[in-house]
């Protein structure tokens, strides 16, 4: 594999939450994606996933650790030499609706990118605005138009049109089809699935659903408090998932297919509250497998046999499979 | 009508869309309308006042001082023996001419400084309004009184004062619309884009913001033509002969005790009537600018 083009190393990120306690969102993150690979970052609500993502792209200031983009150190590099880098790392964001200003026409939605970073001539601005266009399958007629005129289909494709308008290294993908209606989702998917194959960029994909996650991502990493519990390769992670947060989460997915029946494992109690971290591993209480030692002993990152990276004190002694898939 | 009203639609003529635009207006403000009017009747008297003046206003007329109003002299002459009607249609000059620049100057500082202290919040924002509450601590009247006294008696200076005097109100609504804005997701992504700083400002956060100050121009023009002439009144920024209301009412004041009132009284009726239909118009545009107050009516 390649140079990676976004190393993060140790990344926290916490927010005070008055007096001296602080919401933990992202603790001790380390990934790295290739060029021309997506990562898909799963995890409940809650879990940090856009936090990391903004983090990322300095759109909020780390707190310890460091972020590696294209061979240089960002993570602590001044506002104003991280706003020329952002040619090369874009975004997409969950809610399109409120994402794109309501004052502007779409064809100057859609060229701003371009217009900040690249000098181009009006004329090839509107050429590339509308090449831009077809490549979202957004019709020239919708260019002219307001935000408060387009679906929010529409608008996601957009969003899209803006995020690879200026070939980015790397593009972050924060739940861009969570709050889109189920029909018009499986085109906007289409859509990342052929941008993801055809560029060479870098690719951040942020989600909840599984389902969406495993159609798109090379690499899976999961997020649980803020700390990546598991990460591999989509298929090894979705067959043989180690860690035990990994099986639970794949055990509440519904396959597809209706005459395929699960074991399915329901996990108890609520999400510990980030402010107040559980000592030890912080999934030790809902964790089905949890021995004395995980109250009091973090865990270490192990490789397990298929390939994937998992935080669990098991993994060595084989506790940590409780659950199996099951097919009929 | 009904019929072919789909094609009637596509090509309606840009004065039918107006007019329509109007007639909606009208009907949600009645009261904005005749504000509308009463400002537009000044600002015909205004540019026109060359071709309606009957008598040059500063032209003084010595045999004829201080005559009743009659068929030469509508509105009576003055002290100088100046015609009082004349001088009347040309101080809607001064009206206009004070307000609008006051106004624009207004805008001009407290809709960036708005802008910056919204955004950047933190010791900036602190600082600035901090400033501007200070300015708004003094009663205006005294504070124009004593910097246009200090500054030295021109019309420039008393609009550089009413400006400067006027921008925290600006300064406010804006700040308080990008406090609520600046952490919407737009502002964001437009950051993620790469947009400098200015760009969120003027280019982002300007358009969103603007609406509530733009409401706020009509009430505070009312409020630099009333200041204005108070300042003149008082004999600060304009003198007499110079044919604003104010000043002319100034003139006038001494004479009301000895019976001759149509000096003061036409031009504080002029000035009256210029400030109602600004205060009405500026209350209208407001309800009709606030999606809230107009659901209030």
């Amino acid at each position: 594999m390649s140079q990676p083009v976004l190393t993060v190393r140790g990344l926290c990120k916490r927010f005070p939450a008055g007096g001296d306690r602080f919401v933990n969102a992202v603790n001790h993150v380390d990934l790295s994606i290739a060029r021309g690979e997506t990562l898909g970052m799963v995890g409940e609500s809650g879990s940090g996933k856009s936090t990391l993502g903004r983090v990322i792209l300095r759109l909020s200031e780390p707190t310890r650790g460091s972020i590696e983009f294209d061979g240089q150190d960002i993570t602590k590099m001044p506002k104003g030499r991280v706003r020329p880098l952002r040619r090369d790392m874009q975004m997409v964001f969950q809610d399109p609706w409120s994402a794109l200003n309501p004052r502007m026409r779409i064809r100057d939605l859609i060229g701003e990118p371009l217009k900040l970073h690249m000098r181009l001539s009006r004329s090839e601005r509107d050429d590339r605005i509308e090449a831009l266009a077809r490549r979202v399958n957004l019709s020239n007629a919708y260019l002219n138009r307001t935000p408060a005129n387009l679906s929010g289909g529409q608008l996601q494709r957009v969003c899209i049109a803006r995020a690879i308008a200026t070939e980015p290294k790397l593009i972050v993908l924060d739940e861009p089809t969570s709050s889109l209606d189920l029909s018009v989702r499986a085109g906007i998917l289409e859509l990342l699935n052929e941008i993801c194959r055809e560029s060479r960029a870098a690719l951040l994909f942020i989600s909840h659903d599984l389902g969406t996650v495993r159609m798109i991502s090379d690499r899976i990493a999961v997020l649980y408090l803020g700390e990546v519990v598991e990460q591999g390769r989509a298929e090894a992670l979705f067959e043989n998932p180690s860690h035990p947060y990994t099986q639970a989460l794949l055990s509440a997915h519904l396959p597809a297919d209706p005459m395929v029946k699960v074991n399915r494992h329901v996990l108890e109690g609520e999400v510990p509250s980030p402010i107040a971290l559980p000592s030890g591993c912080k999934f030790h209480t809902r964790c089905p497998v949890a021995i004395d030692r995980c109250r009091s002993d973090v865990p270490e990152v192990h490789q397990v046999p298929t390939g994937q990276h998992a935080r669990c004190l098991r993994i060595p002694d084989g506790g940590n499979i409780y659950h199996r898939k099951q097919t009929a | 009508m009904a019929y072919g009203a789909q094609t009637d639609l596509a090509e309606r003529s840009a004065f039918s869309v107006f007019w329509n635009r109007f007639v909606a207006v009208v009907r949600l403000s009645p009261t904005a309308a005749i504000g509308l009017f009463i400002i537009g009747v000044f600002g015909l008297l205004a540019f026109l006042a060359p071709w309606i003046m009957p008598h040059d206003p500063v032209a003084a007329y010595t045999d004829r001082v201080l005559q009743a109003p009659s068929a030469e002299h509508w509105f009576g002459t003055d002290g100088n023996g100046m015609d009082v009607f004349s001088r009347v249609i040309y101080g809607a000059r001064f009206g206009f001419g004070i307000a609008i620049p006051a106004v624009l100057l207004s805008l001009a500082i407290g809709v960036p400084v708005g802008l910056i202290a919204g955004y950047r919040g933190g010791y900036l924002d602190e600082i600035l309004m901090r400033f501007f509450d200070g300015l708004r601590v003094f009663p205006s009247i005294i504070l124009a009184l004593a910097v246009v006294a200090a500054t030295g008696q021109s019309l420039f200076n008393v609009i550089l004062v009413l400006g400067l005097l006027d921008s925290p109100v600006f300064a406010r609504v804006v700040r308080a619309e990008v406090l609520a804005l600046r952490s919407s997701n737009f502002v964001e992504s437009a950051v993620a884009a790469g947009n400098p700083t200015w760009r969120i400002l003027f280019v982002h956060l300007l358009p969103n913001a603007i609406q509530g100050a733009m409401a706020q121009t009509a009430v505070r023009a009312a409020w630099a033509v009333r200041i204005s002439a108070t300042l003149a009144f008082l004999g600060v920024g304009i003198q007499a002969p110079t044919p604003e209301w104010g000043a002319m009412i100034r003139q006038g004041a001494e004479f009301m005790v000895s019976g001759q009132w149509w000096v003061a009284v036409y031009p504080g009726l002029a000035l009256i009537f210029m400030v109602f239909g600004l205060n009405l118009f500026g209350d209208g545009l407001q309800d009709l600018m606030d999606p809230r107050r107009r659901a209030a009516k």
